[in-house]
Protein backbone atom coordinates (compact mmCIF):
# COMPACT_ATOMS: atom_id res chain seq x y z
CA UNK A 1 0.00 0.00 0.00
CA UNK A 2 2.63 2.25 0.88
CA UNK A 3 4.72 1.53 -2.13
CA UNK A 4 1.48 1.75 -4.41
CA UNK A 5 1.14 5.47 -2.68
CA UNK A 6 4.74 6.63 -3.22
CA UNK A 7 4.51 5.31 -6.84
CA UNK A 8 0.95 7.06 -7.33
CA UNK A 9 2.87 10.21 -6.48
CA UNK A 10 6.00 9.90 -8.19
CA UNK A 11 3.97 9.26 -11.52
CA UNK A 12 2.35 12.51 -10.50
CA UNK A 13 5.28 14.60 -9.87
CA UNK A 14 6.91 13.38 -13.23
CA UNK A 15 3.88 13.92 -15.41
CA UNK A 16 3.46 17.90 -13.54
CA UNK A 17 7.36 18.45 -14.14
CA UNK A 18 7.33 17.33 -17.46
CA UNK A 19 4.50 19.70 -18.78
CA UNK A 20 5.12 22.54 -16.41
CA UNK A 21 8.67 22.91 -15.64
CA UNK A 22 10.84 21.26 -18.17
CA UNK A 23 8.90 23.20 -21.11
CA UNK A 24 10.23 26.18 -19.45
CA UNK A 25 13.64 25.11 -19.90
CA UNK A 26 13.50 23.13 -23.24
CA UNK A 27 16.17 23.38 -25.63
CA UNK A 28 14.60 23.54 -29.09
CA UNK A 29 11.26 22.83 -27.82
CA UNK A 30 12.44 19.62 -26.98
CA UNK A 31 11.68 18.58 -23.48
CA UNK A 32 13.12 14.86 -21.61
CA UNK A 33 10.30 12.05 -21.38
CA UNK A 34 10.78 11.85 -17.57
CA UNK A 35 8.09 9.74 -17.38
CA UNK A 36 9.40 6.83 -19.61
CA UNK A 37 13.08 7.30 -17.04
CA UNK A 38 10.20 6.34 -14.46
CA UNK A 39 8.37 3.50 -16.18
CA UNK A 40 11.85 1.70 -17.10
CA UNK A 41 13.37 2.70 -13.76
CA UNK A 42 10.35 1.29 -12.04
CA UNK A 43 10.49 -1.65 -14.39
CA UNK A 44 14.40 -2.61 -13.75
CA UNK A 45 14.15 -2.18 -9.74
CA UNK A 46 10.92 -4.47 -9.43
CA UNK A 47 10.15 -6.36 -12.23
CA UNK A 48 7.69 -6.44 -15.05
CA UNK A 49 4.53 -6.64 -13.56
CA UNK A 50 5.72 -3.14 -11.52
CA UNK A 51 6.66 -1.90 -14.92
CA UNK A 52 4.00 -2.86 -16.66
CA UNK A 53 1.34 -1.04 -14.46
CA UNK A 54 3.16 1.95 -13.81
CA UNK A 55 3.69 2.49 -17.48
CA UNK A 56 0.29 2.05 -18.04
CA UNK A 57 -0.80 4.95 -15.72
CA UNK A 58 2.32 6.68 -17.01
CA UNK A 59 0.62 6.36 -20.80
CA UNK A 60 -3.11 6.76 -19.52
CA UNK A 61 -2.07 10.49 -18.16
CA UNK A 62 -0.74 11.60 -21.53
CA UNK A 63 -3.63 10.06 -23.15
CA UNK A 64 -6.30 12.03 -21.37
CA UNK A 65 -4.55 15.47 -21.44
CA UNK A 66 -3.03 15.23 -24.72
CA UNK A 67 -3.64 12.34 -27.00
CA UNK A 68 -6.46 11.90 -29.54
CA UNK A 69 -7.54 8.46 -28.61
CA UNK A 70 -7.35 7.69 -25.02
CA UNK A 71 -5.15 4.37 -25.32
CA UNK A 72 -2.39 4.90 -28.13
CA UNK A 73 0.53 5.76 -24.97
CA UNK A 74 -1.06 3.57 -22.19
CA UNK A 75 0.17 0.71 -24.62
CA UNK A 76 3.46 2.25 -25.76
CA UNK A 77 4.43 3.19 -22.12
CA UNK A 78 3.24 -0.09 -21.07
CA UNK A 79 5.04 -2.45 -23.38
CA UNK A 80 8.26 -0.83 -22.50
CA UNK A 81 7.47 -1.37 -18.93
CA UNK A 82 6.79 -4.82 -19.57
CA UNK A 83 10.06 -5.70 -21.86
CA UNK A 84 12.27 -3.48 -19.43
CA UNK A 85 10.95 -5.70 -15.84
CA UNK A 86 11.80 -8.54 -17.81
CA UNK A 87 15.35 -7.86 -17.10
CA UNK A 88 14.73 -7.27 -13.36
CA UNK A 89 15.97 -10.59 -12.55
CA UNK A 90 19.25 -10.58 -14.63
CA UNK A 91 20.61 -7.24 -13.31
CA UNK A 92 21.10 -5.19 -10.44
CA UNK A 93 19.63 -1.93 -10.31
CA UNK A 94 22.17 -0.23 -8.44
CA UNK A 95 25.08 0.37 -11.11
CA UNK A 96 23.67 3.64 -12.76
CA UNK A 97 25.56 2.58 -16.73
CA UNK A 98 23.13 -0.55 -17.26
CA UNK A 99 19.99 1.54 -16.78
CA UNK A 100 21.06 4.65 -18.55
CA UNK A 101 21.77 2.15 -21.63
CA UNK A 102 18.16 0.76 -20.78
CA UNK A 103 16.73 4.13 -21.03
CA UNK A 104 18.19 5.46 -24.08
CA UNK A 105 17.23 2.28 -25.98
CA UNK A 106 13.86 2.51 -25.06
CA UNK A 107 13.60 5.97 -25.51
CA UNK A 108 14.38 5.47 -28.97
CA UNK A 109 12.14 2.83 -29.25
CA UNK A 110 9.56 5.14 -28.16
CA UNK A 111 10.45 8.01 -30.29
CA UNK A 112 10.27 5.66 -33.12
CA UNK A 113 7.16 3.84 -32.61
CA UNK A 114 5.66 7.61 -32.29
CA UNK A 115 7.31 8.37 -35.38
CA UNK A 116 5.27 5.46 -37.11
CA UNK A 117 2.31 5.33 -35.10
CA UNK A 118 1.38 9.15 -36.03
CA UNK A 119 3.37 10.12 -38.83
CA UNK A 120 4.61 7.23 -41.09
CA UNK A 121 0.33 6.88 -41.52
CA UNK A 122 0.21 9.89 -42.18
CA UNK A 123 2.50 9.78 -45.47
CA UNK A 124 4.82 12.08 -43.92
CA UNK A 125 8.65 9.81 -44.98
CA UNK A 126 11.35 12.40 -44.00
CA UNK A 127 12.58 9.85 -41.20
CA UNK A 128 16.35 11.65 -41.19
CA UNK A 129 13.90 15.19 -40.38
CA UNK A 130 12.27 13.52 -37.84
CA UNK A 131 15.19 11.62 -36.53
CA UNK A 132 17.77 14.28 -36.07
CA UNK A 133 15.21 17.16 -35.02
CA UNK A 134 12.61 14.94 -32.63
CA UNK A 135 14.04 11.19 -31.85
CA UNK A 136 17.84 11.72 -30.99
CA UNK A 137 17.58 14.93 -29.06
CA UNK A 138 14.98 14.10 -27.05
CA UNK A 139 17.48 10.74 -26.35
CA UNK A 140 20.13 12.56 -25.32
CA UNK A 141 18.33 15.18 -22.97
CA UNK A 142 16.36 12.32 -21.36
CA UNK A 143 19.46 10.42 -20.88
CA UNK A 144 21.20 13.64 -19.22
CA UNK A 145 17.90 14.38 -16.82
CA UNK A 146 17.96 10.34 -15.61
CA UNK A 147 21.45 10.38 -14.22
CA UNK A 148 20.06 12.95 -11.68
CA UNK A 149 16.12 11.10 -11.79
CA UNK A 150 16.99 7.64 -11.57
CA UNK A 151 19.53 7.99 -8.36
CA UNK A 152 16.35 9.51 -6.68
CA UNK A 153 14.03 6.72 -7.32
CA UNK A 154 16.77 4.43 -6.48
CA UNK A 155 16.95 5.39 -2.98
CA UNK A 156 13.19 5.86 -2.82
CA UNK A 157 12.94 2.49 -3.91
CA UNK A 158 15.66 0.66 -1.54
CA UNK A 159 14.07 2.90 1.77
CA UNK A 160 10.95 1.25 0.66
CA UNK A 161 12.39 -1.94 0.22
CA UNK A 162 13.75 -1.37 4.04
CA UNK A 163 10.88 -0.64 5.46
CA UNK A 164 9.28 -3.50 4.04
CA UNK A 165 11.75 -6.00 4.92
CA UNK A 166 11.85 -4.80 8.37
CA UNK A 167 8.27 -5.22 9.35
CA UNK A 168 8.28 -8.87 7.88
CA UNK A 169 11.29 -9.48 10.28
CA UNK A 170 8.93 -8.26 13.11
CA UNK A 171 5.99 -10.13 11.69
CA UNK A 172 8.55 -13.37 12.24
CA UNK B 1 -7.70 -29.48 16.44
CA UNK B 2 -6.77 -28.19 12.45
CA UNK B 3 -8.93 -25.75 11.41
CA UNK B 4 -10.83 -25.58 8.32
CA UNK B 5 -10.17 -22.82 6.35
CA UNK B 6 -6.88 -21.41 6.06
CA UNK B 7 -6.52 -18.11 7.33
CA UNK B 8 -5.18 -15.49 5.02
CA UNK B 9 -4.78 -18.18 2.55
CA UNK B 10 -2.19 -17.60 0.12
CA UNK B 11 -1.90 -14.44 -1.35
CA UNK B 12 -3.93 -14.14 -4.93
CA UNK B 13 -1.23 -13.18 -7.74
CA UNK B 14 -1.61 -12.61 -10.94
CA UNK B 15 1.05 -13.87 -13.50
CA UNK B 16 2.59 -10.74 -14.97
CA UNK B 17 1.81 -11.83 -18.70
CA UNK B 18 -1.70 -12.22 -18.31
CA UNK B 19 -1.97 -9.09 -16.60
CA UNK B 20 -0.44 -7.54 -19.74
CA UNK B 21 -2.66 -9.25 -21.63
CA UNK B 22 -6.03 -7.74 -19.89
CA UNK B 23 -4.50 -4.34 -20.39
CA UNK B 24 -3.78 -4.54 -23.16
CA UNK B 25 -6.98 -5.74 -24.17
CA UNK B 26 -8.11 -2.80 -22.50
CA UNK B 27 -6.13 -0.42 -24.41
CA UNK B 28 -7.15 -1.54 -27.80
CA UNK B 29 -11.06 -1.03 -26.24
CA UNK B 30 -10.73 2.09 -25.15
CA UNK B 31 -8.98 3.19 -28.39
CA UNK B 32 -11.96 1.52 -30.05
CA UNK B 33 -14.54 2.80 -27.95
CA UNK B 34 -12.68 6.53 -28.05
CA UNK B 35 -12.25 6.23 -31.65
CA UNK B 36 -16.22 6.52 -32.27
CA UNK B 37 -17.46 7.75 -29.62
CA UNK B 38 -16.65 10.03 -26.32
CA UNK B 39 -18.33 7.90 -23.42
CA UNK B 40 -15.30 8.05 -21.34
CA UNK B 41 -13.94 11.27 -21.77
CA UNK B 42 -16.07 13.53 -19.52
CA UNK B 43 -15.64 11.30 -16.51
CA UNK B 44 -11.68 10.65 -17.07
CA UNK B 45 -11.35 14.30 -17.85
CA UNK B 46 -12.53 15.18 -14.78
CA UNK B 47 -10.85 13.14 -12.20
CA UNK B 48 -7.88 13.27 -13.92
CA UNK B 49 -8.55 17.12 -13.46
CA UNK B 50 -9.13 16.93 -10.08
CA UNK B 51 -5.93 15.78 -9.30
CA UNK B 52 -3.24 17.05 -12.27
CA UNK B 53 -4.51 20.67 -13.19
CA UNK B 54 -4.67 22.32 -9.62
CA UNK B 55 -0.37 21.29 -9.46
CA UNK B 56 0.04 22.76 -13.09
CA UNK B 57 -1.78 25.25 -11.79
CA UNK B 58 0.76 26.30 -8.92
CA UNK B 59 3.94 25.17 -10.86
CA UNK B 60 3.21 27.24 -13.78
CA UNK B 61 2.29 30.60 -11.52
CA UNK B 62 5.30 30.11 -9.70
CA UNK B 63 7.72 29.89 -13.32
CA UNK B 64 6.13 32.96 -14.53
CA UNK B 65 6.81 34.61 -11.57
CA UNK B 66 10.24 33.60 -11.23
CA UNK B 67 10.23 34.53 -14.95
CA UNK B 68 9.17 38.21 -14.05
CA UNK B 69 11.82 38.36 -11.63
CA UNK B 70 14.43 37.65 -13.39
CA UNK B 71 13.20 40.25 -16.41
CA UNK B 72 13.57 43.18 -12.82
CA UNK B 73 17.10 43.03 -12.48
CA UNK B 74 17.36 44.40 -15.92
CA UNK B 75 20.02 47.54 -15.47
CA UNK B 76 18.43 50.00 -15.04
CA UNK B 77 20.70 52.22 -16.98
CA UNK B 78 19.16 50.56 -20.23
CA UNK B 79 15.28 50.85 -18.90
CA UNK B 80 16.49 54.94 -18.39
CA UNK B 81 17.15 55.20 -22.15
CA UNK B 82 14.65 53.29 -23.33
CA UNK B 83 12.34 55.41 -21.39
CA UNK B 84 13.36 58.34 -23.39
CA UNK B 85 12.81 56.53 -26.74
CA UNK B 86 9.75 55.83 -25.22
CA UNK B 87 8.48 59.21 -24.58
CA UNK B 88 9.25 60.33 -28.20
CA UNK B 89 7.65 57.58 -29.57
CA UNK B 90 4.42 58.82 -27.34
CA UNK B 91 4.56 62.05 -29.07
CA UNK B 92 4.75 60.23 -32.46
CA UNK B 93 1.98 57.77 -31.95
CA UNK B 94 -0.31 61.11 -30.37
CA UNK B 95 -0.45 62.63 -33.17
CA UNK B 96 -0.58 59.85 -35.20
CA UNK B 97 -3.44 58.22 -33.51
CA UNK B 98 -5.44 61.54 -33.75
CA UNK B 99 -5.45 60.90 -37.52
CA UNK B 100 -6.29 57.26 -37.50
CA UNK B 101 -8.69 58.56 -34.86
CA UNK B 102 -10.07 60.60 -37.98
CA UNK B 103 -9.97 57.55 -40.49
CA UNK B 104 -11.73 55.33 -38.02
CA UNK B 105 -14.96 57.66 -38.10
CA UNK B 106 -14.76 57.92 -41.77
CA UNK B 107 -14.34 54.02 -41.73
CA UNK B 108 -17.52 53.12 -39.08
CA UNK B 109 -19.33 55.83 -41.38
CA UNK B 110 -18.75 54.68 -44.87
CA UNK B 111 -19.20 50.46 -43.15
CA UNK B 112 -22.53 51.93 -41.45
CA UNK B 113 -23.27 52.90 -45.37
CA UNK B 114 -22.10 49.55 -46.43
CA UNK B 115 -24.19 48.05 -43.50
CA UNK B 116 -20.53 46.50 -43.05
CA UNK B 117 -19.58 45.53 -39.46
CA UNK B 118 -16.48 44.20 -38.22
CA UNK B 119 -17.47 40.80 -36.91
CA UNK B 120 -14.55 38.80 -34.64
CA UNK B 121 -14.92 42.29 -32.71
CA UNK B 122 -18.02 42.13 -31.43
CA UNK B 123 -17.46 38.44 -30.08
CA UNK B 124 -18.04 37.93 -26.43
CA UNK B 125 -14.42 36.63 -25.34
CA UNK B 126 -12.61 35.52 -22.35
CA UNK B 127 -8.90 35.39 -21.29
CA UNK B 128 -7.43 31.88 -19.98
CA UNK B 129 -4.19 31.09 -18.94
CA UNK B 130 -1.57 28.41 -20.66
CA UNK B 131 -0.91 25.68 -17.58
CA UNK B 132 0.70 22.92 -19.64
CA UNK B 133 2.43 22.24 -23.13
CA UNK B 134 2.13 18.49 -25.00
CA UNK B 135 4.18 15.70 -22.68
CA UNK B 136 5.80 14.39 -26.12
CA UNK B 137 7.56 16.47 -28.58
CA UNK B 138 5.26 15.62 -31.67
CA UNK B 139 2.51 17.95 -31.16
CA UNK B 140 1.58 21.22 -30.10
CA UNK B 141 -1.28 21.29 -27.86
CA UNK B 142 -1.92 22.55 -24.78
CA UNK B 143 -4.04 23.27 -21.75
CA UNK B 144 -5.68 26.23 -20.26
CA UNK B 145 -7.15 26.89 -16.93
CA UNK B 146 -10.73 27.47 -18.00
CA UNK B 147 -13.05 24.61 -18.71
CA UNK B 148 -16.78 23.91 -18.76
CA UNK B 149 -17.27 25.45 -15.44
CA UNK B 150 -16.83 28.58 -16.94
CA UNK B 151 -19.04 27.84 -20.41
CA UNK B 152 -16.69 26.73 -22.29
CA UNK B 153 -17.47 24.19 -25.04
CA UNK B 154 -15.65 22.12 -27.61
CA UNK B 155 -14.81 24.06 -31.06
CA UNK B 156 -14.69 27.73 -29.74
CA UNK B 157 -11.79 29.35 -30.94
CA UNK B 158 -8.88 30.36 -29.36
CA UNK B 159 -7.06 33.86 -30.45
CA UNK B 160 -3.90 35.71 -29.03
CA UNK B 161 -3.62 39.08 -30.23
CA UNK B 162 -5.09 39.51 -33.16
CA UNK B 163 -4.49 36.15 -34.33
CA UNK B 164 -5.83 32.46 -34.74
CA UNK B 165 -3.82 29.79 -32.13
CA UNK B 166 -6.07 27.00 -32.12
CA UNK B 167 -9.39 25.22 -30.93
CA UNK B 168 -10.72 23.35 -27.99
CA UNK B 169 -10.64 19.38 -28.73
CA UNK B 170 -11.58 18.56 -25.22
CA UNK B 171 -12.34 19.55 -21.84
CA UNK B 172 -12.63 19.12 -18.07
CA UNK B 173 -14.25 21.15 -15.19
CA UNK B 174 -11.66 23.74 -15.09
CA UNK B 175 -9.08 22.79 -18.03
CA UNK B 176 -9.59 22.58 -21.66
CA UNK B 177 -7.53 20.88 -24.16
CA UNK B 178 -6.22 23.13 -26.97
CA UNK B 179 -5.13 21.69 -30.45
CA UNK B 180 -3.11 24.80 -31.67
CA UNK B 181 -3.01 25.22 -35.62
CA UNK B 182 0.52 24.45 -36.21
CA UNK B 183 0.11 21.10 -34.73
CA UNK B 184 0.93 18.61 -37.51
CA UNK B 185 -2.18 17.11 -37.57
CA UNK B 186 -4.21 20.09 -37.61
CA UNK B 187 -6.19 22.00 -40.67
CA UNK B 188 -7.45 24.87 -41.59
CA UNK B 189 -10.07 26.35 -44.14
CA UNK B 190 -8.46 29.66 -45.04
CA UNK B 191 -9.08 32.63 -47.07
CA UNK B 192 -6.72 35.51 -49.06
CA UNK B 193 -7.73 38.43 -47.96
CA UNK B 194 -6.95 40.14 -50.98
CA UNK B 195 -8.38 37.88 -54.00
CA UNK B 196 -10.91 35.79 -51.35
CA UNK B 197 -9.31 32.71 -52.93
CA UNK B 198 -9.85 29.65 -50.42
CA UNK B 199 -6.88 27.57 -49.46
CA UNK B 200 -6.05 25.26 -46.19
CA UNK B 201 -3.51 25.66 -44.05
CA UNK B 202 -2.06 23.05 -42.33
CA UNK B 203 0.28 22.94 -39.73
CA UNK B 204 4.22 20.68 -40.38
CA UNK B 205 6.43 20.34 -37.78
CA UNK B 206 9.50 20.01 -40.04
CA UNK B 207 8.65 23.57 -41.00
CA UNK B 208 7.11 25.24 -38.00
CA UNK B 209 11.32 24.48 -36.72
CA UNK B 210 11.79 27.22 -39.60
CA UNK B 211 9.34 29.20 -38.26
CA UNK B 212 6.50 28.77 -41.33
CA UNK B 213 3.31 26.53 -41.56
CA UNK B 214 2.66 25.21 -44.79
CA UNK B 215 -0.67 26.13 -47.01
CA UNK B 216 -2.15 24.04 -49.83
CA UNK B 217 -4.93 23.99 -52.72
CA UNK B 218 -5.17 27.79 -53.40
CA UNK B 219 -6.52 28.19 -56.83
CA UNK B 220 -5.49 31.27 -58.45
CA UNK B 221 -5.45 31.28 -62.19
CA UNK B 222 -4.90 35.11 -62.56
CA UNK B 223 -1.67 34.83 -60.37
CA UNK B 224 -3.79 37.82 -58.02
CA UNK B 225 -1.83 36.14 -54.78
CA UNK B 226 1.39 37.68 -53.61
CA UNK B 227 3.67 37.23 -51.06
CA UNK B 228 2.71 39.20 -48.05
CA UNK B 229 -0.78 38.12 -48.44
CA UNK B 230 -3.32 38.34 -44.98
CA UNK B 231 -4.90 34.52 -44.64
CA UNK B 232 -8.06 35.00 -42.54
CA UNK B 233 -10.15 32.15 -41.55
CA UNK B 234 -13.01 31.39 -44.23
CA UNK B 235 -16.66 31.29 -44.63
CA UNK B 236 -17.04 27.88 -45.72
CA UNK B 237 -14.65 26.46 -42.11
CA UNK B 238 -17.37 24.44 -40.20
CA UNK B 239 -15.45 25.19 -37.17
CA UNK B 240 -13.63 28.44 -36.93
CA UNK B 241 -15.57 31.71 -37.68
CA UNK B 242 -14.93 33.65 -40.35
CA UNK B 243 -12.31 36.37 -40.79
CA UNK B 244 -9.85 35.63 -37.88
CA UNK B 245 -6.27 36.58 -38.78
CA UNK B 246 -4.26 33.09 -39.41
CA UNK B 247 -0.63 34.93 -40.91
CA UNK B 248 0.82 36.44 -43.96
CA UNK B 249 2.09 34.29 -46.98
CA UNK B 250 6.10 33.82 -46.81
CA UNK B 251 6.54 31.36 -50.21
CA UNK B 252 4.05 30.33 -53.02
CA UNK B 253 4.73 27.76 -55.62
CA UNK B 254 3.16 25.85 -58.17
CA UNK B 255 2.09 22.84 -57.40
CA UNK B 256 3.08 19.77 -60.26
CA UNK B 257 -0.58 19.76 -61.76
CA UNK B 258 -0.47 22.99 -62.59
CA UNK B 259 -4.11 23.86 -61.22
CA UNK B 260 -3.58 24.44 -57.88
CA UNK B 261 -0.30 26.52 -55.58
CA UNK B 262 0.90 26.03 -52.47
CA UNK B 263 3.35 27.56 -49.73
CA UNK B 264 4.16 28.60 -46.94
CA UNK B 265 2.86 31.23 -44.12
CA UNK B 266 4.66 33.01 -41.42
CA UNK B 267 1.67 33.00 -38.13
CA UNK B 268 0.28 35.71 -36.88
CA UNK B 269 0.77 34.68 -33.43
CA UNK B 270 4.15 33.80 -31.95
CA UNK B 271 3.55 29.94 -30.27
CA UNK B 272 6.70 29.95 -28.89
CA UNK B 273 6.14 32.57 -26.05
CA UNK B 274 2.20 32.24 -25.84
CA UNK B 275 1.28 32.07 -22.39
CA UNK B 276 -2.13 33.64 -22.18
CA UNK B 277 -5.09 33.44 -25.07
CA UNK B 278 -8.41 34.54 -25.33
CA UNK B 279 -11.49 32.09 -25.90
CA UNK B 280 -13.79 33.75 -28.17
CA UNK B 281 -17.47 32.33 -26.19
CA UNK B 282 -18.96 32.04 -29.64
CA UNK B 283 -18.70 28.41 -31.77
CA UNK B 284 -19.19 28.45 -35.38
CA UNK B 285 -22.78 26.46 -34.91
CA UNK B 286 -24.17 29.27 -32.10
CA UNK B 287 -23.48 32.31 -34.37
CA UNK B 288 -24.85 30.48 -37.95
CA UNK B 289 -27.67 29.74 -35.47
CA UNK B 290 -28.41 32.86 -34.92
CA UNK B 291 -28.27 34.74 -38.41
CA UNK B 292 -30.67 32.19 -39.08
Amino acid sequence: MRRFIVNFLLIIFSFVLQTTVFRYIDFGGITPNLLLILTVSLGLMRGDKSGTLVGFFCGLLVDVFFGTYIGFYALIYMYIGFIIGKFHKIFFPQNIFLPMLFIVVSDFVFGFTCYILFFLFRTKFDIDYYMLHVIVPEMVYTTIVSIFFYPVILRLSTWLEDIEQRSAKKFV
Amino acid sequence: MSPIIKKGGEKFTLPSKYLLFILTFLCVALIMITFSTNIFTASLNSFFGTIIVPMQKGITSVGTWMTVAADKVQTVESLMAENEALKKQVDDLTTQNTNLEQDKYELTELQKLYELDSQYEGYEKVAARIIAKDAGNWYHSFVIDKGSDDGLTVDMNIIAGSGLVGRIIDLGPDWAKVQSIIADNSAVSGTVLASQDNLIVSGDLELYNNGVISFSKLIDDADKVNVGDKIVTSNISDKYLPGILIGYISTIEDDSNNLTKSGTLTTAVDFEHLSEVLVILQTKQQVENVTE
